[in-house]
């Protein structure tokens, strides 16, 4: 048979089988509604996954793995956002001399701080920090420089903006060099940050001020002594680190045997950990679901199958009769339950795609799309399609092609 | 074509043996118009249904085109029906999801046959039967007389050398019937070897050869 033939009896073969599709289409259109949820819920969990694997590895890389935050109050404190500085300066000057500490960054956040440039203002977070602030947090520039060490003996009036800030203020004019208000202490403007983005469902991470720590506590906050959060870089290991650092700060601040820490230590590995646990119950949770759609469509799909074969029956007999096969009967039956599952693949994944893009806007949640979801998605509907409809292409495969005319 | 040496057919209820056909010889060759007479229950389905390849004596042996069809597995006999069997019915068997057109061809999807441009053969044969209006029409648009004609025309799409008609007026009123009958005639002449298959005997006038089947058995074999 030639090449032009073949190619045409396979179109006559896939035209039919859409014929037959939409012949028998309101049972087709549950089959495939099925398959399109149960293959969405799916698409959503391993993006979403992804997604937030993407983001949490991307703050690790940024926090850096030997990083150890210390936070002011306790973990209570901080789930129920309430504010209160424990940590002091002396403190940080302690932890130093923990063996294996070879970084430690101070800072002081002053929260909603009004600030003007000519006619325009804004109100946003200031953090103080010390001068490893940049380095630490891999702070980058898009223009300007970071602020000075004599700047920060000195405790001068300058400043590092964010991009979010520069935005508000500047609309993209040159900002450095120029003075602007902040609170009441005119600062003048050295750099200005390269854009990060929101974090998820987080603040953003642009809309910030960064100032020596000396000139916020001196001049801005008038608060010499407390900290908002040290950060600390270790060689050794992160929690041992993390045990000696508690121990230091609780002799340090006198919180008797079985007292609860007043500050709160954070690792790179908490953050994995965090993200973990929350994909594990998104997964369990929507998998669960997926499984579940999937499998009640490919019940239903094999359902409507036998009964369609019953309706069928003289359909199967004459094609019997006109040379069709035990083995092409068997085949065109699977091929029409693939077809449907297949489709109802696709439909779930073209779903899921406009979806993330109402989730990531609606609820900051970071999705990962990928090629890898689309083969995940298809081998899975194909899947249902062979298992469901296998059964019942058999029995159709099975029927005699007398008993089929006889009906 | 085909050859019948004391084919036997029965079939079991429980123990009990129900013979069908009870010692059929016979033979047809190529270029007849035969009618295969007998009322209900004589056993002229089952006949046509084993000379169809679609059923198996319970013994005897069948010759088609020279192969001893006991020897074929299930591939070989789809494709034998495939190759030389037009199939007509009472009931006719039209798809109903198919327009005339794409139920003529069927038999081509099955086909390994060369047949070169099927849509435009398929198109012929439906003008041929005064259908040329009616190719897009499905099944449920058709007339009984014209769903007959779509079904003649699928069962000679594929070129076939015997034309198996099992009643195919026995749906119809009698004019259509004969018109029916007719076309037959016409296929005869222009060569095909016709077998249909009735109870009706007004239609034993068409045929070139009556054969009578009662109970089970050849009772009359005439030539005219």
């Amino acid at each position: 048979m030639g090449l032009y033939q073949k190619t045409s009896r396979l179109r006559e073969f896939l035209e039919e089988t859409l014929k037959i599709l939409y012949y028998y289409k309101s049972r087709v259109a549950f089959s495939f509604s099925g398959v399109a949820l149960g293959i969405l819920s799916i698409c959503v969990i391993i993006t979403t996954i992804d997604g937030a694997n993407k983001k949490a590895y991307e703050i690790f890389e940024s926090l850096g793995p030997d990083s150890i935050i210390v936070f002011s109050g306790s973990e209570r404190q901080r789930t129920a956002r309430e504010r209160v500085n424990t940590l002091t300066v002396g403190d940080a000057d302690l932890l130093q001399k923990i063996g294996g500490i070879y970084d430690v960054l101070k800072v002081f956040v002053v929260r909603n701080v009004n600030m003007k440039y000519q006619d325009r203002k804004w109100q946003t977070m200031v953090a103080g920090g010390t001068e490893n602030y940049f380095a630490s947090f891999k702070w980058e520039l898009q223009s300007g420089a970071y602020f000075s060490g004599e700047a920060y003996r000195n405790a001068e009036a300058e400043c590092v903006i964010g991009a979010k800030v520069y935005e508000e203020l500047f609309q993209g004019e040159n900002a450095i060099g120029k003075v602007i208000l902040i609170g009441r202490l005119p600062t003048k403007v050295v750099g200005v940050l390269k854009e990060r983005g929101g974090s998820a469902g987080g603040p953003n991470l642009d809309d910030r001020v960064v100032m020596p720590l000396t000139t916020v506590t001196s001049r801005l906050a008038n608060e010499k002594r407390f900290l908002t959060f040290i950060r600390l870089k270790t060689n050794r290991d992160v929690d041992a680190t993390i045990e000696d650092v508690r121990m230091v700060l609780r002799k340090n601040h006198g919180i008797p045997v079985g007292g609860e820490d007043n500050f709160t230590t954070r690792s790179s590995k908490d953050i994995l950990q965090f993200v973990s646990v929350i994909s594990g119950s998104l997964f369990l949770f929507l998998g669960t679901a997926s499984i579940v759609a999937l499998v009640v469509s490919g019940f239903v799909l094999a359902n409507l199958f036998y009964l369609t074969i019953q309706e069928r029956k003289k359909d199967i007999g004459i094609r019997r009769a006109y040379g069709a096969t035990r083995k092409g009967i068997l085949l065109s039956f699977l091929f029409e339950s693939v077809i449907i599952t297949i489709m109802g693949g696709i439909a779930g994944v073209l779903l899921s795609v406009v979806l993330e893009g109402v989730f990531e806007r609606l609820f900051g949640i970071p999705m990962e799309f990928s090629f890898k979801v689309v083969i995940f998605a298809l081998t899975f509907s194909l899947l249902t399609g062979v298992l469901s409809g296998l059964k019942p292409a058999m029995k159709a495969s099975r029927i005699e092609p007398i008993e089929a005319i006889r009906g | 074509m085909i050859t019948l040496k004391n084919i036997r057919k029965s079939y079991f209820v429980g123990e009990r043996e129900l013979p069908i056909l009870k010692g059929i010889n016979l033979r047809i060759n190529k270029g007849e118009f035969v009618i295969l007479m007998g009322v209900s229950g004589s056993g002229k389905t089952t006949l046509m249904n084993i000379m169809g390849l679609l059923d198996k004596q319970t013994e005897g042996d069948f010759y088609f085109m020279d192969t001893r069809v006991e020897d074929l597995n299930d591939e070989s006999l789809a494709s034998f029906r495939n190759r030389h069997i037009g199939f007509v019915f009472q009931q006719f068997f039209l798809l109903p999801y198919l327009n005339a057109i794409e139920n003529v061809l069927i038999p081509i999807v099955y086909s390994d046959k060369e047949i070169k441009h099927p849509r435009e053969k398929a198109r012929q044969l439906l003008e041929r039967f005064n259908l040329a209006e009616r190719t897009h029409n499905r099944p449920a648009q058709l007339s009984g007389g014209e769903q007959q004609r779509v079904a003649i025309a699928r069962a000679l799409i594929n070129d076939p050398d015997l034309i198996l008609a099992d009643e195919p007026t026995g749906a119809l009123d009698s004019k259509t019937g004969s018109e029916i009958m007719e076309l037959f005639r016409m296929l005869n002449e222009d060569g095909k070897t016709v077998l249909v298959v009735t109870h009706d005997p007004k239609l034993a006038s068409y045929g070139k050869r009556l054969i009578r089947i009662e109970d089970g058995t050849i009772s009359e074999d005439i030539t005219t």
